[in-house]
């Protein structure tokens, strides 16, 4: 397949994902038919830009030129591809999993928040190929649209204010900081596309360098960069479904992408002139992946507890992406890679444990490994991801994170990150562990037939994607590698 | 035939686009009865809209002079043909006999300020600004016919257009004393006697032409007027009598800012007026608990960025602002449009757009279009005028325009989003009525809407006419 059809397909698949399963909510079968075979065709297209990235194929397409000499395009290159096929593919396994939560929970009127899945999948997929800042600025955009209608999704009076509570941080920041960046940066470099070894490079001083940086990071809420990380408050409580999208596919997972291209296209050998706001950064995000480790501790919703786990290692990526390092570019997109993985993991069981039983909190899941093995199994290999265990996909991001740091000469960074390691092994550990261990109730089943196919099945296909890093880490790191080795 | 025709209007089109809308107020004012007045009315003002697209059309072209005038009073005659149609299904705000009067006056108003756009002696410029008002008073005041309130604010925007017409006055006589110019033109020439009190006298005239424009803090008028008119007139005036005056004062400020003597006092003068729009409208948009009112408040903040643009100087900020006063209009028509022909629109409150994007979801998509445009939200007008602003402060060295910029965009998240939350998250109540809309009424409402978000996405020959009309700054170069 030709590498532009392949990206139009990872682009324009989630979109017709939505336009599709809105057209056509019955019956609930083809409904769901078509959302599962499209999230599908978009993994299938994304993967195949992997190979096209792996084999310096340049592939672009524009959408339209709403700006002097900007483009609104979408182009291949390794940490956009990599992405786009691991958001598509975790996308497409959410998909699945849906499905069966629909069936499970008899949720009111899912179209709408299958829809806005795929919609904010498309947002995560064009951030992650996005082909110049403008690009990236408009895909996020889509993306905070269709998350806000997601959290608000289901839920009683208390949804406008949650929503609210959402969207006003995200938007706040990205009007507010990243746009202002944006329009920045292009002054100082003029219109053009990212460009591996950094459009800034050369360009600008110090002050001003350290100014963008912030305002990027910043900006880039999504990524649950301090202080207007906020949002997470109000989508922690969001249905299940549109948690695992949030914290595991679509929000967290672009703004850490966002962050990444900015360091790398961006910013390139640049980040090492902006030292002052990386180091505070890297400060403010070492806090608070230990505060947020300790918020999800305290937490006695396992769907809230979750959700602060994934913002642990959410922050975790953007860290790497500030090293101002290769080790730290290549630690970054591990993380991402094992965030993605084992958020989505630990987010769908989580919804298949309330689904088929309505046990939400910490206590209750206690014992129900023994009658739900599949599904804790696979908690428990996610949990093992995340809390950086080897051989899972976390521990060797982490092992890179803390070299990083360490090498980069911020051994506190490195300290912060094993502290939140740490507690993130307090609270996901012993959850993991009572569920797997303890005796179960019994009658724990609202439905005769215990969890459906589509509600294991996806949940442990994420916890095998966790072990892939065992075998991949290699050719992650070969494929990369033209990033640092372009021309400075 | 239609060759002739073309011609015809292609020839003289700023004489078009000044005489077939007063020629069409006479001959509405002289119709029987509402329905032929409006025909009248719609024929005389798509003629003049029919000038105005190939007006435009040059101007993207590079075929016609250069200036804000060139530029403006196409959208004027634009926005004044959807005034004018959409009027059809409002024309109940009016009494049976008013109808026609009021037609005309909206007429009078859009010529008036086409010709104050082409004047070129201050006399001239005068005398179209203060007819426009004059008219725009008439038509908030022939709406009181449903509600009495409207009076109100047609006797406060009668008693401030009446001190800023002497203000004006007075202006106009400072610059002369000083400068012995009686033209447009020969300000940036003339030798200046007396730097300080022409100085004075621009900035009379540059306020008394911003009052018109409801920029902060003059719009004392707006809330009464906006709250309380009828429709339809609350329609011409945001949508004629504010953008017309917008573009004078563009106009105006082109002629002004590249005198020496001057430039520097006159660009502070209208970042001043511009910064003060974008804050008092930012939140008193926030704090609006009134439809009508909000969409006032959030034009003056959407007119203060069209200021600050101006400000700035340069051709470029010149540019931006002729872009920002276009999304302005866009929005503005889009949404007032659409919001009148909500069910229990006279009511006013937020709660009639509860639940209206999907009552009538074409029009509930022309608000959403101009709340989004209002934010600056990707791929709107909106967003082309904040980006072209910001980057024409930040390249000009003027970090607070690119700041006041985005503080605009940030506000207009709220209040905007606010909309938006209304329209489609939240259900109408148990008694509102089905939203039926007149197709005369959306028809406007979804090409402005449209049109907000169709320049967003290929905006090449908006910029084209706008960097060709502002690169003749000081004035028309052929």
């Amino acid at each position: 397949m030709n590498a532009e059809i392949a990206l139009m397909g990872a682009l324009g698949a989630p979109i017709a994902q939505a336009l599709l399963v809105m057209l056509a909510p019955k019956p609930p079968g083809l409904r769901d038919l078509v959302h599962m075979g499209l999230a599908a065709v978009s993994a299938v297209c994304a993967i195949l830009l992997v190979g096209a990235a792996a084999s310096g194929l340049d592939a672009r397409i524009v959408i339209a030129r709403p700006l002097p000499n900007i483009d609104l395009a979408f182009s291949v290159e390794p940490i956009g591809a990599l992405a786009a096929a691991l958001i598509a593919s975790v996308g497409f396994l959410h998909a699945v999993h849906t499905g069966g939560m629909v069936r499970a929970s008899n949720m009111q009127n899912p179209t709408h928040l299958m829809a806005l899945t795929a919609l904010a999948n498309a947002g995560a997929i064009g951030v992650a190929l996005s082909s110049n800042l403008l690009s990236m600025f408009v895909a996020y955009e889509l993306l905070i649209m269709a998350a806000f209608p997601m959290v608000m999704f289901g839920r009683g009076e208390d949804a406008r204010a949650a929503g609210r509570r959402f969207l006003a941080p995200l938007l706040t920041a990205s009007v507010g900081l990243l746009l202002p960046a944006i329009v920045w940066t292009n002054a100082i470099a003029g219109p053009g596309d990212f460009q591996a070894g950094g459009v800034l490079a050369g360009r600008i001083d110090a002050p001003t360098a350290n100014i963008l940086l912030a305002l990027f990071a910043i900006g880039l809420a999504g990524a649950a960069t301090p202080p207007l990380h906020v949002w997470i408050n109000a989508a922690a409580d969001a249905p299940h479904s549109a948690v695992s999208s949030l914290f595991a596919i679509s929000l967290a997972p672009a703004g850490c992408v966002g962050v990444l291209k900015v360091a790398v296209f961006v910013f390139g050998p640049a980040l090492a002139d902006a030292r002052a706001a990386a180091f505070a950064l890297i400060a403010l995000l070492g806090v608070g992946m230990c505060a947020a480790a300790l918020g999800a501790l305290a937490a006695q919703d396992v769907r809230r507890r979750l959700a602060y786990s994934c913002v642990v290692q959410a922050q975790a990526v953007v860290i790497g992406a500030l090293l101002a390092s290769p080790a730290g570019v290549f630690a970054a997109v591990l993380q991402l890679v094992a965030l993605t993985c084992a958020a989505a993991t630990l987010t769908m069981a989580a919804g298949t444990v309330a689904a088929v039983t309505e046990r939400r909190s910490v206590d209750e899941v206690a014992g129900l490994g023994r009658l739900m093995p599949w599904t804790f199994a696979s908690f428990a290999l996610a949990a093992a991801s995340m809390i950086g265990l080897p051989p899972f996909a976390g521990a060797w991001a982490k092992l890179w994170l803390i070299t990083a740091a360490a090498g980069a000469g911020m051994v506190w960074a490195a300290v912060l990150v094993g502290a939140a390691a740490i507690l993130t092994f307090m609270h996901l550990g012993p959850l993991a562990a009572r569920a797997l261990v303890e005796k179960s109730s019994a009658n724990a089943f609202r439905a005769p037939d215990g969890a459906s196919f589509l509600l294991v099945a996806p949940v442990f296909l994420g916890a095998v994607a966790t072990l892939w890093l065992l075998v991949l880490a290699d050719p992650i790191a070969s494929f990369l590698s033209p990033l640092w080795r372009s021309p400075q | 035939m239609m060759q002739v025709v073309l011609d015809a209007l292609r020839a003289p089109e700023p004489a078009i686009m000044v005489l077939a809308p007063l020629i069409g107020a006479a001959l509405t004012a002289s119709m029987p009865g509402p329905r032929a007045a409006w025909l009248a009315a719609t024929l005389s003002a798509l003629v003049a809209a029919a000038a105005a697209i190939l007006g435009a059309n040059s101007l993207a072209k590079g075929e016609t002079a250069t200036g804000v005038a060139a530029f403006a009073a196409p959208l004027i005659a634009c926005c004044a043909a959807a005034v004018v149609v959409a009027s059809g299904a409002l024309l109940k705000d009016f009494s049976d006999r008013a109808a026609p009067f009021a037609l005309a006056l909206i007429l009078v108003m859009s010529g008036s300020w086409s010709a104050a756009l082409h004047a070129d002696r201050w006399i001239g410029v005068f005398l179209a600004v203060e007819t426009a008002s004059v008219a725009c008073v008439g038509v908030v005041a022939l709406s009181a016919a449903q509600d009495r309130g409207a009076l109100n604010g047609a006797l406060r925007l009668f008693g401030m257009s009446g001190a800023a017409a002497g203000l004006f006055l007075l202006g106009a006589g400072l610059i002369w004393w000083g400068t012995g110019a009686a033209t447009l033109h020969g300000l940036s020439l003339a030798a200046i006697r007396a730097p300080t009190l022409t100085l004075l006298g621009v900035s009379f005239v540059l306020i008394s032409v911003s009052l018109r424009a409801a920029l902060a803090p003059m719009h004392g008028w707006a809330g009464a007027v906006f709250s309380r008119g009828g429709h339809a007139a609350v329609l011409a005036v945001a949508a004629i009598n504010c953008v017309g005056a917008l573009a004078v004062v563009l106009h105006l400020g082109a002629h002004i800012l590249p005198a020496p003597a001057l430039g520097a006092g006159a660009s502070t003068l209208l970042g001043v007026l511009g910064a003060i729009s974008v804050v008092v409208g930012s939140v008193q948009s926030i704090g609006a608990k009134n439809l009508r009112r909000l969409g006032a408040y959030a034009a003056t903040a959407q007119a203060g960025c069209v200021l600050l643009g101006a400000a700035l100087g340069s051709i470029a900020g010149y540019a931006a602002a002729l872009v920002q006063l276009v999304a302005y209009a866009g929005a503005v028509v889009a949404l007032q449009c659409a919001a009148a022909g909500a069910p229990g629109a006279r009511a006013n409150a937020m709660e009639t757009m509860d639940g209206f994007g999907r009552r009538s979801p074409l029009a509930g998509a022309a608000v959403a279009a101009a709340a989004l445009s209002f934010m600056g939200a990707p791929l709107t007008a909106g967003f082309l005028g904040r980006w072209q602003l910001m980057e024409a402060g930040i390249g000009g060295g003027a970090g607070w325009v690119a700041a006041a910029g985005v503080g605009a965009s940030l506000a207009g998240v709220f209040y905007g989003g606010r909309l938006i939350e209304r329209l489609y998250f939240r259900r109408a109540s148990a008694t509102a009525r089905p939203a039926g809309i007149s197709r005369v009424l959306l028809a406007p409402a979804l090409i402005f809407g449209m049109a907000a978000t169709a320049i967003g996405v290929a905006p090449e020959a908006l910029l084209r006419a706008a960097a060709h009309a502002a690169s003749g700054l000081g004035g028309p170069a052929p």
